[in-house]
């Protein structure tokens, strides 16, 4: 599939997702599901594993999906995907486009055998990580996305460590088609889900998609926080093709992590009396280095 | 045996959405809000509509006819015009505000050049007005007066139409035949005019009160004051209005080599420069400094710039005359002590430091009053008319405006006010109560969302040399490009009000912004929005608000 310039830049809204959904006022995750599946277009299988994002918009009878819906559990949407996309082959069917969705505790912690072995297998399977970091279904629960001094239920002290770098361990796998991307910038977004589509193999793309309840912030700043997070430097923005990094998007005016910080409840307490000025440093060092390491 | 699906089966087609509006605390709306430069214009024009007609089509005639909704004289005011929008202009808090003013003039030249012609609303009604002075606001009472059917009547005391545009603006800012043009484009609507006809001394007011229905007096302020001081009753000093009436009647004045002007207003700034082309050395004096002088910035500027002597703090208290004529002045330097009553500093004479200029000619643009010349009519302060807020006069249908109820003020402000006058002359004949117009709020700058627009350069319009401009009255800034100005204006923000961004309809997460098929806008399914406001946090230019749910 040969898709022009123009065709790729082109905002598409198809309404394959639609109203009437439970996620919250402001869900960076549904507008991330519906700015992918209107890119991806009607010859979609969505198979989604278990997360909030399975869970506010399928329940029964009135579901948002208007394209082939598969919920598996939560460790194994990529196996189902590669199976689908198996049983297509056999059956001489298609092309499809094969979309595999999950949050970041399914890509990172529960699922990671099954989509490190989907991509060593090489299916043609896009592979799409709603990164809202941390495990906000069963009530914002630490997952190894977690970034350093952010709140959950199960660090209620901050987070002491660092978040995996899933975009880098998708690409050492040798796949064709790592890319990184948030909710902001919508017109990117769709680009690199057209991108990827046409791509055969394993592709993966990180989507940053606030959590207005589990981040603790206004669901009005969705945008601007994913916003903040690309300026801070704590999101680089870039496409890995065929192991070789392009398209960094370089940073504007570089912005200090407190603000970013400072719009979140997760990370209060790093600014209250007695708070954690040495986290802050630290958050801040990461960004450097990221800045540094992506040449942002 | 039947075959039977596996397991439950659901027909998309029949599923009815979960309403998931009824969680909303807040709902977004879509508001036109006032954007601060239409709030800024004394004139009252729709800028932003008319910059965005520009911008989005490339059509100057419908920016003409937006334009010309309020302000029949769009070329003149897009060269005269202070300006107040551009001070309005949210731009400024970006980068730089909009060239508005240069905008304004563009339209007005291509409505002359390409003949445009004013739509009248109502055919023919059989009220008569007469009108009293064919300034701008005179002009644009008629004009509002006519577009509603009116059949309107012009009475002129000089032999040419125009008033202080005609009479008092000097040609290289306002060529006279713009002016005629654009004149003769209100006339066409059917507008009378009877010049050289003085109200008050030709015909008196009470007839012109039988005759129609409603007077309006638009006689500005025509007399020109002078200081009182010995020696100004020579027979080279002139007032400001007086020798700026000459020159612009082609008459020749012989100033000889040195002239003093006398204030710090945009006639004396007139004056000053209306001498230098006609040859001579001119310096200003003025009894405070820059910051205190009343008039426009740019006159100031461009005075400087055509090499006009400014004496600060000074002040004249002395002509001193041989043989009849003035050979110099007396002044005593100043110094500035606490605000007086007009908020300026106080200048107060600093005692021996009295000197001579000499000069072969003084003019004294030192303030204007309004000839009263046979009208007699209430007034406030002894000075201006005195009008209640529907800009009726203390006579029963007699109604005033411009200069003469407001002193000096700008031309915009004139057809602003000559504008409400016809509005409240309608209600008057009609004799409804009259209609308090309400607008929506303003919006600022803090109300934006500047991510989405890009820091882009002002259109600088272009002055001729100093020595070209010297030269005669030619205008000062020739024409400019029409390109040029529809690049500027596409630097608009549009505040408050919706430029088809379509953020609100890609960023909401339930799909509640839908574009509606009938009209093409934005709009908001309250079924299924949860009232999150992203939409309204991510317009750009502030056409969503969030307002409590009804």
């Amino acid at each position: 599939m040969n898709q022009s310039a123009e065709e790729l830049n082109k905002v598409e809204k198809k309404d394959l997702f639609t109203s009437g959904h439970r996620a919250c006022g402001g869900c960076g995750q549904a507008l991330a599901a519906r700015l992918v599946q209107d890119a991806s277009g009607e010859n979609t299988i969505a198979c989604v594993a278990t997360g909030c994002l399975e869970v506010f918009s399928s329940p029964y009878p009135d579901p948002s999906w208007r394209i082939p819906f598969l919920h598996s559990l939560f460790e194994n949407a990529s196996a189902v995907a590669s199976g689908v996309e198996a049983a297509y082959k056999a059956l001489k069917k298609g092309p499809v486009n094969i979309i595999a969705q999950g949050g970041d505790g399914s890509t990172a912690d529960i699922g990671f055998q099954s989509i490190s072995g989907m991509f060593e297998r090489g299916h043609n399977v896009l592979y799409v990580c709603y990164d809202n970091e941390a495990y906000m279904n069963t009530g914002v629960q630490r997952s190894s996305f977690t970034p350093l001094g952010a709140r959950t239920s199960t660090t209620p002290m901050g987070n002491k460590t660092r978040k995996k770098n899933m975009p880098l361990i998708a690409a050492n796998h040798g796949i064709p088609y790592v890319a990184t991307a948030t909710v902001d910038d919508f017109r990117d977004l769709q680009r690199k889900v057209k991108t990827a589509l046409s791509i055969e193999g394993p592709k993966y793309i990180h989507i940053l998609a606030p959590c207005p309840l589990g981040w603790g912030h206004h669901g009005e700043l969705t945008v601007e926080i994913c916003r903040l997070a690309k300026d801070t430097g704590l999101f680089p923005i870039y496409e890995i093709v065929d192991g070789k990094m392009t398209n960094v998007k370089k940073i504007p005016v570089k912005v200090p992590v407190q603000e970013y910080l400072k719009l979140q409840g997760r990370f209060s307490h790093l600014f209250k009396k007695g708070g954690s000025p040495e986290i802050i440093a630290e958050i801040q060092q990461i960004a450097n280095q990221n800045i540094e390491r992506y040449n942002l | 045996m039947e075959k039977l699906p596996l397991g439950l089966v659901l027909d998309l087609r029949k599923v009815v959405p979960y309403k998931t509006g009824s969680w909303r605390t807040l709902m977004p709306i879509n508001i036109a809000h006032t954007p601060p430069c239409n709030n800024a214009c004394p004139a009252g024009n729709d800028i932003r509509g008319f910059l965005r007609v520009l911008a989005e089509k490339k059509d100057y005639e419908q920016a003409w006819h937006i334009l010309t909704r309020t302000n029949p004289f769009p070329a003149v005011c897009g060269r005269v015009c202070p300006h107040p929008c551009e001070g309005g202009c949210n731009r400024r808090d970006f980068d730089e505000p909009l060239a508005i003013n240069c905008s304004e003039r563009a339209v007005g030249d291509y409505g002359l050049e390409n003949n445009l012609q004013h739509k009248k609303l109502i055919d023919t009604r059989k009220e008569k007005v007469a009108v009293i002075g064919s300034g701008p606001a005179g002009f644009s009472c008629a004009f509002h007066l006519a577009k509603r059917g009116f059949q309107v009547k012009i009475y002129e005391a000089n032999s040419e139409p125009g008033g202080m545009m005609r009479y008092g603006i000097p040609s290289y800012r306002q060529p006279n035949y713009i002016l005629k043009q654009e004149i003769d484009n209100i006339l066409r609507l059917g507008v009378e005019l009877e010049c050289n006809v003085k109200v008050g001394v030709n015909i008196p007011l009470d007839q012109l009160r039988n005759e129609y229905d409603a007077v309006f007096l638009g006689i500005g302020a025509q007399k020109g004051l002078s200081i009182n001081i010995p020696g100004k009753d020579a027979e080279n000093v002139f007032t400001g209005v007086e020798f700026l009436r000459q020159v612009n009647t082609g008459k020749w004045v012989e100033l000889g080599n040195d002239v003093v002007v006398i204030g710090g207003g945009n006639t004396a700034m007139d004056c000053a420069r209306v001498a230098k082309r006609l040859g001579a050395n001119v310096s200003i004096v003025y009894r405070r400094t820059r910051m205190e002088m009343p008039a426009i910035t740019a006159e100031i500027d461009e005075a400087m710039e055509e090499r006009i002597m400014f004496r600060y703090h000074t002040n004249p208290v002395k002509l001193i005359l041989d043989e009849g004529r003035v050979v110099g002045l007396l002044c005593v330097q100043m110094e500035l002590r606490e605000p007086d009553a007009s908020g300026r500093a106080r200048p107060v004479p600093i005692s021996g430091s009295e000197a001579f200029i000499p000069a072969e000619t003084v003019i004294m643009a030192t303030g204007q009053a309004v000839d009263y010349d046979g009208i007699e009519i209430q007034t406030a302060d002894k000075q201006w008319i005195y009008t209640n807020e529907y800009l009726m006069t203390n006579m029963e249908g007699v109604f005033a405006g411009g200069d003469a109820v407001v002193g000096l003020e700008t031309v915009s402000l004139a057809i602003g006010q000559g504008m409400r006058a016809a509005s409240a002359i309608e209600d008057y004949i009609e004799g409804n109560k009259e209609s308090e117009l309400s607008q929506p709020p303003v919006v600022y700058s803090r109300e934006l969302n500047t991510y989405y627009y890009q820091p882009v350069k002002r259109y600088e319009k272009e002055a001729r040399s100093i020595h070209m401009r010297l030269k005669g009255f030619k205008e000062v800034y020739p024409a400019f490009d029409q390109d040029d100005i529809i690049s500027e204006a596409d630097r608009c923000f549009s505040c408050g009000l919706c430029y088809d961004c379509g953020n609100c309809y890609m960023y909401c997460p339930d799909n509640a912004v839908q574009k509606s098929k009938t009209t093409g806008f934005y709009e908001f399914d309250y079924d299924f929005c949860k009232g999150c406001g992203l939409c309204a946090k991510e317009c750009p230019c502030h056409y969503i608000q969030m307002t409590l749910e009804k």
